[in-house]
């Protein structure tokens, strides 16, 4: 198998000096290419792990390596260049006068040429579904319409690494969806698509890989199926699961399910399979 | 029980605006009604949720026609003060609402300005943190709370000024699931066990079709349709046309009847056991 | 945590009224402009440190906080150094570079003992005047800053207003550091790896996004309050009552009458050592 584009080995982080850690010897390797999901509860890690990633704090112990190369003594704006984060709360993100501004910010920071961002900005306007607010304060539109700006502004640096913090929270179901399949567009480019998230079926949905925290430490790792088959253990770190999963849980000796399923369509084919046809 | 609250021909200009976010609002509210109003995100929900309770236009300003009638008084008319003990708003962002340094003094603010006395602020506060189940949090700082319940700590805040109804602006759009789990429940509890009349805006449809007795839809600052969750969660084209997502139950029979099957629309489950009688009554019937 | 910030403890200090508490803010203050003697000066320092100790604050953030101003003091030395002339006793440590003659500059370059003992009065008291605020905002809650000023006769409206824009400045510092953190993400490198020059330009472009995230902040905190009848009453209720306790007016009575002696012992030193 290829090099892992991300390799964490061994990390640990604590906020607090000799206070309790918040990422605990993690060890992840994460492919180039992969749609990668980071669940688990408020204050498992997840945000703490992402701020390792992108060297806005440092590995009390262990190390961090982004395409082979130890980010220990890189500056996070080189950092950036490899890997974009977009941070949950839209409102400290942005700093310029019109939308637009806010998106060519990333790319004329890395010296790329005025066509280019033109043409990256136009992309991003219009698939994030922004484009009529081009010319807006971005301050002053709605909440929803801040996030995706802020998404936007990454996006269009175009890192080989996408981090997505929360990118679904308060937004509508077009929002979500929009946000959602931008992601799933650079990720058929093959940039390498993180999502912290709390929804299951956003997971489900869209990741192929996912790994579950609780207290600082990985308790579940591997494909998203794989995640879901341990309804036990994701039971103890309190998320709770979809209504279409519950649903199959009830039904799964009649269905005759062993796995855990996630998505309308699944639970719909097995339900289909198992209607008895009429006329035979 | 009647109506307690009543929207007559509202209408609302944010100032130095041009376009009405909110156009010709009517609806009546009966008391101790779980009502949830759902949207797209600048449809108006919010702009509704701070006209109900005064906060529009008195902080913010801003044009006014028609009017507000919350339990008996108009909202462009009474003072905040009086409507605050008819009607308390919770925020979405947890952060902004808690400007004290303790729990404690956070529950006691809103009472301590309506000069009560001492005593009865205890009182009340002791009954909030109960009701909110904070029980041993009293000299924590809001802000290290965590998610579930910085949002339970600004219910409580609220809930001590005794108002008849609560209005929930996206209590739980930064919770997890959890946070969320903890929250609607506490939001239940204030219905059935105190008898409150709650309205809250939410995309969380799985919930709303589990507690709410109605749902108000609002797309371009106009009521589309107010009815119970089964009529608007069964309603395809009108949750499509308002981007609201139905429940996943509902979008499973929908899913069957694009495969062949025949479930009739008002037969469309929104809850899971509804869910659980539909599967079986299919897999079933040899 | 910010010096700004509440820090939680049930210290002697904690538990003081916050009327006593200050008063001493503002005699001790008063005491410390006053001061011009060097050891009379150490000797409130060492007063300040003590009621540090006593409320059980972490002497670590203090130092932390020194260590930046120890830039400004040097600063200020180094100023008086160059440019104190008029001392009773100059002694003329260095000969001028820059002969007398040539106007304006000239002179400069003499540096005298004078200047510099003065530079460090002037430093010292700085770094003792700012070791004072601290003690208050770290051991007095919002609710309780805000009841003292009504018991001493502020208007409630003005009380809450102060108090709660002092709790939004050690907000304001994690704020600014989360948008230099996003503008880093961004591939901002000014930062990290700019001039010093360009740095102190990019620290003037975070202003606008601060600005308009406290206007933010304040206005749906005005919504909060409002919708929670702030301000709809002549006067309000307090759940909290303040106890004047006999140990308070002892230890109030205590710091006075050090101060008072601090004041006296200054008279009599004179001068600056």
């Amino acid at each position: 198998m290829a090099n892992p584009i991300i390799q964490v080995k061994d990390v640990s982080y604590c906020y607090k000096e000799n206070g309790p850690m918040c990422v605990n010897k993690m060890n992840i390797e994460i492919q180039e290419g992969d749609f990668m999901a980071i669940i688990g509860q408020n204050g498992a890690g997840k945000s703490t792990l992402m701020k390792l990633l992108t060297g806005l704090i440092r590995p009390v112990k262990g190390q961090i390596f982004i395409e082979g190369e130890d980010i220990a003594k890189v500056p996070v704006s080189i950092i950036s260049k490899k890997l974009g984060y977009v941070l949950q709360n839209p409102d400290r993100q942005l700093f310029a006068e019109t939308v637009r501004e806010e998106l060519a910010f990333g790319p004329s920071n890395q010296g790329i040429d005025e066509e280019e961002i033109k043409r990256r900005t136009d992309y991003i306007l219009e698939s994030v579904g922004i484009a009529h607010l081009a010319d807006e304060y971005p301050p002053a539109l709605s909440k929803g319409d801040r996030a995706k700006v802020v998404i936007g502004s990454v996006l269009v640096m175009e890192p080989k690494i996408i981090i997505l913090d929360e990118p679904t929270g308060g937004q509508d179901y077009i929002g979500r969806y929009q946000i959602m399949n931008i992601a799933k567009k650079f990720r058929q480019k093959g940039h390498t698509v993180i999502v912290v998230t709390h929804s299951m079926s956003l997971v489900a949905e869209y990741c192929d890989h996912a790994i579950v925290l609780c207290n600082g430490e990985i308790l579940l790792q591997g494909t998203s199926k794989e995640v879901f088959s341990q309804p036990e253990i994701l039971q103890k770190t309190f998320i709770r699961p979809p209504q279409i999963t519950e649903l199959a849980n009830r039904l799964k000796d009649e269905l005759k399910i062993d796995e855990t399923l996630l998505c309308v369509e699944e639970m719909g084919d097995r339900v289909l399979e198992h209607i008895p046809r009429k006329n035979e | 029980m009647g109506t307690i609250i009543e929207a007559k021909e509202f209408s609302y200009t944010y100032p130095r605006r041009e376009n009405q976010v909110l156009r010709n609002i009517n609806f009546k509210v009966q008391e101790g009604e779980f009502i949830a109003i759902m949207g797209r995100n600048g449809a108006g929900k919010s702009t509704l949720s701070q006209a109900l309770d005064g906060v529009i236009p008195h902080l913010h300003g801003g044009t006014v026609w028609g009017d507000i009638v919350v339990d008996g008084l108009n909202t462009q008319t009474a003072s905040v003060a009086d409507l605050a003990q008819k009607i308390g708003i919770v925020l979405e962002d947890p952060e902004a609402q808690l400007f004290t340094t303790r729990v404690d003094d956070e529950m006691a603010f809103g009472i301590e300005n309506l000069c009560l006395p001492r005593e009865e602020i205890i009182e009340r506060i002791t009954w909030a943190t109960k009701v909110v189940r904070l029980e041993g949090y009293w000299d924590r700082e809001p802000t290290a709370l965590s998610g579930g319940q910085k949002q339970r700590c600004a219910i409580a805040a609220t809930l001590a000024m005794k108002p008849k109804i609560m209005v929930l602006d996206e209590p739980t759009s930064q919770l997890d699931p959890i946070g969320t789990y903890e929250v609607f429940d506490v939001i239940r509890s204030l219905k059935e066990e105190y008898g409150m009349t709650i309205l809250i805006t939410t995309h969380k449809s799985e919930h709303i079709a589990e507690y709410a007795d109605r749902v108000m839809v609002l797309e371009n600052g106009q009521i589309e349709a107010f009815d119970t969750p089964q009529v608007i969660f069964r309603n395809a084209e009108l949750l499509s046309h308002v981007a609201v997502r139905p429940p996943q139950v509902s979008s499973l029979a929908a899913y069957l009847n694009s495969y062949g099957q025949n479930i009739p629309r008002n037969e469309f489950p929104i809850l899971l056991d509804e869910a659980e009688q539909m599967v079986r009554k299919l897999i079933g019937g040899k | 945590m910010s010096i700004l910030d509440y820090h939680y403890g049930d210290s002697y200090v904690h538990k003081m009224d916050p009327r006593i508490k200050m008063i001493l803010l503002v005699v001790l203050t008063i005491v410390v402009f006053m001061i011009s003697n060097f050891y009379v000066l150490l000797g409130m320092f060492a007063l300040v440190m003590l009621v540090w100790k006593t409320a059980r604050l972490p002497l670590k953030n203090i130092l932390r906080y020194m260590k930046f101003l120890l830039g400004l003091v040097a600063f200020l030395v180094t100023l008086q150094a160059l440019f104190f002339s008029s001392g009773e006793n100059p002694v003329i440590l260095l000969h001028p570079i820059i002969p007398e003659a040539v106007p304006l500059i000239g002179g400069i370059g003499t540096i005298y003992l004078d200047g510099i003992l003065f530079g460090l009065i002037l430093g010292f008291r700085l770094l003792t005047l700012v070791s004072i605020m601290p003690v208050f905002v770290m051991t007095t809650t919002i609710g309780e800053t805000a009841l003292g000023l009504v018991k001493l006769g502020m208007n409630y409206k003005y009380a809450y207003m102060t108090t709660t824009a002092l709790n939004l400045i050690p907000s304001l510092q994690d704020e600014a550091k989360i948008v230099m953190d996003a503008q880093k993400m961004r591939g901002f490198q000014v930062f990290e790896t700019g001039k010093l020059m360009d740095k102190l330009k990019a620290y003037t472009t975070l202003a606008v996004p601060l600005v308009v995230g406290a206007m933010r902040r304040a206005q749906l905190m005005g919504v909060a309050m409002e919708a929670r009848a702030f301000g709809v009453h002549k006067t309000r209720t307090y759940r909290e009552v303040l106890h004047m306790r006999t140990i308070d007016i002892v230890s109030f009575v205590i710091v006075f009458l050090i101060c008072v002696l601090m004041v006296v012992l200054n008279i009599m030193l004179g001068g600056w050592f």
